[in-house]
């Protein structure tokens, strides 16, 4: 087959997609859906700018076949606001300035989002061991680190029965 | 440079083994067959053009990894190096597979890409593949004519070349299973930790004591194909491991490896650091008993 009809579950909406079979779910996001929150950085699995959460999992949408992801529940960063409101991850990105040019801030989200969701607790160790596969050219890292402690200790139902990481309070 | 723009091919989803065994002996050498696709898609998105892409995101039941104290551990061939992480026996009892697939390229990869897909891929440099290597086992190659096992030590022939016909597919591996006194270790070196290894090496002793009875050596990036260091083992065999010992080992490594340079590394450094590699290794390994 050289196209093929799927369903995609992006950010909790339905969409029923005709897509050409050489397009990779990044493709089909930014192109056709012109959901552009989801970055093209590398295209060959290093950067981690593309990655989205497929049924919870991050994987990088630039090395996966949209016309095999018939039925998937997909989360970008933009899933996690909500009506324009930032979530826990996003805001403590802002507030440590965990930015610069913004490029890779997407992917760190997501990433850090699948992080929180296995480990809530992680050490400084294991954050930079889950962010190795999502690179940033502008900040060395220190900042990006911090937000992921801060999103960390803000994480809605647990902020009262976590102490805060002593380098957030600082 | 990489492009965004994949080649034209046509995509064929298989609903069965049965089915996918039945494609592959109808188009053979025109199709490419994609599991987690994270070698795939880079090589399409460079160079490759197949006519047929295979995807087996429809075939049930691959996605296994499944351990047995008797029979050892069968990994499906749908099955993620994240799927071996997540499971405990494979800490406990494969800790050089643990180690590779712990340190094998990042989480997003990890998610996707197959433990079978690394062995298929046929690299010197697969962090899994030295590790499996070195611990033993057969793939399972299933064809329209019936199954055949392939020992992993007659499994890759040269670069990128496997003993895979182009009318099977790989449907699982099986590892043996835990011996007493078995224990094994998986260290590497790489420029950053998402890179592929500039050098890697897996051990796996039989012990008695302080005394190995039994080793495979597995050693990546030092020749066309993952390799195992078949003579420097008969230096380990039936020997005390003293310091003595050790260093005897050390230095036979840079005789049976051929690297190259190239943009990871240089042939002169990769010689200098495999038997240190090697030891280390070694040390790893019983200190972990």
């Amino acid at each position: 087959m050289k196209n093929r009809e799927i369903t995609l579950h992006i950010n909790g909406e339905e969409y029923r997609l005709n897509v050409a079979v050489n397009r990779t779910l990044l493709d089909v996001l930014r192109d056709e859906l012109g959901m552009t929150e989801t970055k093209y950085g590398c295209g060959t699995g290093e950067c981690g700018a593309c990655t989205v959460l497929v049924e919870g999992k991050e994987v990088n949408s630039c090395l996966t076949l949209a016309a095999t992801m018939d039925g998937k529940r997909i989360t970008t960063v933009a899933g996690r606001a909500d009506f324009g409101r930032l979530d826990h991850i996003q805001q403590a990105f802002v507030d440590e300035a965990a930015i610069q040019c913004g490029y890779c801030t997407p992917g760190m989200v997501m990433k850090t989002a699948s992080l929180l969701a296995k480990n809530p607790d992680p050490s400084e160790a294991e954050i930079r061991h889950a962010l190795e596969g999502n690179i940033c050219r502008c900040t060395g890292y220190e900042k990006i680190v911090k937000a992921v402690k801060k999103a960390a200790a803000t994480m809605p139902g647990r902020a009262a029965a976590v102490e805060p990481c002593k380098e957030v309070v600082q | 440079m990489s492009s965004r723009i994949l080649p034209d091919f046509d995509l064929l989803l298989p609903q069965s083994v049965a089915e996918a065994v039945e494609l592959l002996s109808t188009h053979r050498d025109r199709i490419t067959v994609m599991a987690g696709g994270t070698d795939v898609m880079v090589a399409m998105k460079f160079a490759q053009s197949p006519a047929q892409l295979m995807s087996l995101e429809n075939v049930p039941g691959l996605a296994y990894v499944l351990f047995d104290p008797e029979k050892g551990l069968r990994i499906g061939a749908k099955a993620t190096v994240a799927d071996l992480l997540a499971q405990a026996e494979v800490k406990r009892h494969y800790r050089a597979l643990w180690h590779a697939a712990q340190t094998f390229a990042t989480g997003q990869v990890r998610n996707t890409a197959t433990v079978l897909g690394n062995l298929l891929r046929a690299s010197p440099a697969g962090d899994c593949s030295c590790a499996i290597y070195a611990i033993g086992g057969v793939v399972v190659l299933q064809g329209s004519s019936g199954r055949r096992e392939v020992d992993i030590d007659d499994f890759w022939l040269s670069y990128g070349v496997t003993a895979r016909r182009p009318d099977e597919l790989a449907v699982e591996l099986i590892l043996p299973p835990p011996a007493a006194g078995s224990r094994s270790a998986f260290k590497r070196m790489t420029r950053v930790s998402e890179d592929l290894a500039k050098l890697n090496v897996a051990v796996r002793l039989e012990m008695s004591g302080n005394t190995c009875i039994d080793a495979r050596l597995a050693m990546g990036c030092v020749a066309p194909t993952p390799l195992r260091l078949t003579r420097t083992e008969t230096l380990l065999k039936g020997r005390e491991l003293t310091a003595e010992v050790l260093q005897r080992v050390a230095a036979s490594v840079q005789w049976e490896i051929s690297p190259i340079d190239d943009k990871r590394s240089t042939a002169e450094y990769r010689k200098q650091v495999s038997g240190v590699l090697l030891k280390r290794a070694i040390q790893e390994a019983c200190g972990a008993a």
